[in-house]
């Protein structure tokens, strides 16, 4: 017996929703649309089809939605259409244009925070599963990503299970809140009898200050040393799952992410000399240049500081990017964004960073790097509660496709 | 966890060699620092300071030497520390944002293995305050601070070790109720001696670690210590279930005995323990995270507030002629004394939970407002170099 009903998923007439999802649609939107992007030059979203999902290398916008869902559809065919219908609102929400008209039949379709035309190429969307789906409800063991696992506890965590994994996980990113709020809305009320959302958080990301990278709320210039996503060469070796064995061939084209939600305990770092600070970061707050440098872009150089007078041997980003050979291959690709949600019982904010990145392996990559980091000085200042492991599925290729083409490989 | 670090300045007994004492004081006109960068290094130490101003300011400094050195912009004479770089690799420019004021001043370079050079002395003029400056406290000058603050800890400590085998004989008697009785004197007296953020390393987190970060828990295997004692006091535990903690916990009261003696304070690690032992009250006690159901944070924040004080009292003497916030400093200490004393009733405390809304957020404004007295103790006794 099923407690669930596949119509909850509200396909289609109703489902439809907003018109206009072919992707050449929302190309040209885009361009026409992003105009009022408070960043000037923000370069425009791109289109929901293509081989990878567009949230991953795309520069990040002013504000996300990190949430995790668990799947309560009842069976693998409620699975299906559960991830037919998220692909349907993506493409849907992607594109923008007109609400589904209802007429007498139902209420509105659409939410109507966005008026009544929805605003194309504002939303980026990206969509993950977690180690969780492929247990024994679905039978999707054998189509597991060969290296996802459910994010352990490291050491110096403070895991609150109800802020960590989850079935599925949803990053929208926008730049502006309410374009991400609608989105959700819309998400949930087509989904809501398959999948239930099991944690979100609300980010936002910085504009520079003055210049360059973006700073952290500890106040560091933060992802000065990511990988460049424009170099596909480079993408292919550290991002994206090759498909090849031991990976499910399907996995082509997806990639690894770990979401960590990061409490940083700012009144305690604001009650810290700069220098000490700046020892523990191993950059210069003020320009975020590396200690034995001058811009933030300068590449430290280790080699001249054997033992750490300079940057310190225990200092972030040198315990994170040692820059020797053997640690080259566990550089990830992060994608991190601040959130804000009120105070603690104790009258301190609760403030953080919802860490993000990308990967071919979690191992070789992030846990790598972990483990390099642990008991390093800022862990004093920083708490990690939540987070998970997911792979972010492939692109949906075309307006035939979906996001459960992993499901019938 | 870990022991948060401190600065690894050598104590060195090079000589203080004046580079350029007999150079004139060279008087300049009150304008907008101009100067392209002041230069640290062994032989050109404070050079380049041509236009000495007074004012905010943000002055450029330029390691022209071969080896690593810190550079300070100290007053002439007296050598207050009006602003510091540490660790200007060479070659290396870095900005020091400063606020001078009319007066005398000078470079100090600091190469890391070399000795300090004091450049030439230059003239502020104009009527501009000075930002805040410091005399430099040196590692000579916590030798002592830190020697007395270690026989508080070895005096502690003793009394730990019989008050944990009192705890420990009642539930090798199986009298829980006698052992939760004696849990709460012997934890208070480890919570005394001010041990924060790790500060015995793995004996801190053998005999007082939370179950945050451990895989399963308070069902781990590596939860151990007064809070897994705790834990099983006061959820039902059997005592035959809980002789192992806590035979556990004593065996690992008299290694941290034993040990005592080969573990020599870093004295640079005493000014942050000034405020890092209500950094970590504020943050497990007072949110009563580290609470595993006796509800006696409280009663840990008062035993905190003690290692507090101690640590103040023994650095009181550095502090008097260097830090002008110290009595306002006094009166916090007492008024979270204070706040806290009145949720103690006989042998029994308010849990956390139990505050109201008003008493709860007395207490977290006054350790809040505390932290913030205490926290410049950790830069102005930070160990530095004079000579």
């Amino acid at each position: 017996m099923s407690g669930y009903d596949r119509r909850m998923f509200l396909r289609g007439a109703l489902a439809t929703g907003i018109a206009g999802s072919v992707a050449g649609v929302a190309a040209g939107k885009a361009v026409a649309e992003t105009s009022t992007t408070p960043e000037a030059g923000a370069p425009p979203i791109p289109p929901f089809h293509g081989p990878h999902q567009a949230g991953i290398l795309a520069p990040a916008r002013r504000r996300t939605i990190v949430a995790a869902f668990d799947v309560m559809a009842d069976g693998r065919d409620d699975l299906a259409d559960l991830l037919q219908t998220l692909t349907d609102r993506a493409r849907a929400l992607t594109s923008g244009g007109i609400p589904e008209q209802v007429g007498i039949t139902a209420p509105s379709s659409d939410s109507g925070i966005l008026g009544p035309d929805i605003p194309g190429g504002d939303l980026m969307l990206t969509v993950g599963v977690g180690a969780s789906l492929f247990d024994d409800r679905y039978g999707l063991a054998s189509r597991k990503p060969s290296r996802l696992t459910r994010m352990p506890t490291f050491p110096n965590d403070d895991l609150d299970p109800a802020w960590c994994h989850g079935d599925l996980s949803l990053q929208l990113e926008a730049d502006d809140d309410d374009t991400l709020l609608h989105a959700l809305r819309d998400i949930a009320k087509h989904t809501r009898g398959g999948m239930q959302v099991r944690w979100r958080m609300n980010g936002f990301s910085n504009p520079p200050r003055p210049t360059g990278t973006q700073r952290n709320l500890l106040g560091f210039k933060d992802g000065i040393a990511n990988p460049d996503a424009t170099k596909a060469a480079e993408m292919d070796r550290r991002v994206w799952a090759s498909g090849k064995a031991p990976e499910p061939a399907w996995t082509a084209g997806g990639s690894y992410l770990v979401v960590r939600l990061i409490r940083m305990l700012v009144e305690f770092w604001d009650r810290v000399g700069l220098d000490e600070q700046e020892k523990m970061f191993g950059r210069a707050k003020d320009t975020g240049a590396p200690l034995d440098g001058a811009h933030e872009q300068d590449a430290p150089q280790y080699q001249n500081d054997p033992e750490g007078l300079v940057i310190p041997l225990d200092s972030h980003i040198r315990r994170a990017n040692p820059r020797t050979p053997q640690t080259d291959d566990s550089r990830i690709l992060r994608r991190g964004f601040n959130y804000d949600r009120g105070m603690d019982s104790v009258g301190n904010l609760d403030v953080g960073l919802i860490f993000t990145c990308y990967q071919q392996d979690l191992q070789r990559q992030f846990e790598a790097t972990q483990k390099r980091l642990a008991d390093e000085p800022l862990v004093d200042y920083i708490s990690p509660f939540g987070g998970g492991y997911f792979f972010a599925l492939p692109g949906v290729q075309d307006s035939s496709r979906s996001f459960g083409g992993f499901l019938k490989v | 966890m870990h022991v948060r670090r401190v600065s690894t300045v050598i104590a060195s007994s090079l000589l203080f060699v004046a580079g350029c004492s007999n150079s004139g004081v060279k008087a300049a006109p009150a304008q907008p620092a101009a100067d392209p960068s002041i230069q640290i290094s062994t032989s050109h130490c404070g050079e380049g300071w041509a236009h000495p101003a007074a004012g905010s300011q943000t002055l450029s400094i330029t390691n022209t030497g071969t080896t690593t050195a810190d550079a300070d912009v100290i007053g002439v004479p007296g050598g207050a520390v009006y602003g510091e770089l540490e660790g200007v690799a060479p070659g290396v420019t870095r900005s020091l944002p400063i606020t001078l004021g009319q007066g005398t001043y000078a470079i100090r370079c600091q190469p890391e293995d070399g000795a300090l050079i004091v450049g030439p002395s230059v003239r502020v003029a104009g009527s501009a305050k000075s930002g805040p400056a410091a005399v430099p406290v040196t590692y000579n000058d916590l030798y002592g601070p830190t020697r007395e603050y270690q026989d508080y800890v070895a005096g502690g400590v003793k009394t730990l070790l019989a008050r944990t085998k009192t705890l420990v004989a009642a539930v090798d008697r199986k009298d829980l109720k006698a052992a939760k009785k004696a849990w709460l004197p012997a934890h208070l007296a480890y919570e005394k001696l001010g041990a924060a953020y790790d500060t015995f390393g793995d004996f801190g987190d053998a005999i007082d670690g939370l179950p945050q970060g451990l895989p399963k828990g308070v069902h781990d295997p590596d939860f151990a210590g007064f809070h897994r004692v705790e834990y099983g006091l006061w959820h039902g535990e059997s005592a035959a279930s809980l002789r192992s903690p806590a035979d556990r916990l004593l065996k690992d009261v008299k290694g941290l005995k034993a040990d005592l003696p080969n573990e020599d304070m870093e004295p640079g690690d005493l000014p942050l323990r000034a405020h890092e032992i209500m950094e970590n009250t504020l943050q497990f006690e007072l949110t009563e995270k580290a609470d595993q159901g006796s509800g006696t944070s409280l009663a840990t924040a008062s035993a905190n507030l003690d290692g507090t004080r101690q640590a103040v009292e023994v650095l009181r003497p550095l502090l008097k002629s260097r830090y002008t916030g110290l009595s306002q400093m006094d009166a916090d200490l007492d008024r979270v004394q204070k706040l806290l004393d009145a949720q103690k009733h006989g042998d029994s405390w308010t849990s956390v939970a139990g505050l109201g809304t008003s008493d709860r957020e007395s207490i977290d404004g006054a350790v809040g407002e505390l932290l913030e007295r205490l926290a410049p103790i950790a830069s102005i006794c930070y160990p530095r170099r004079t000579s």
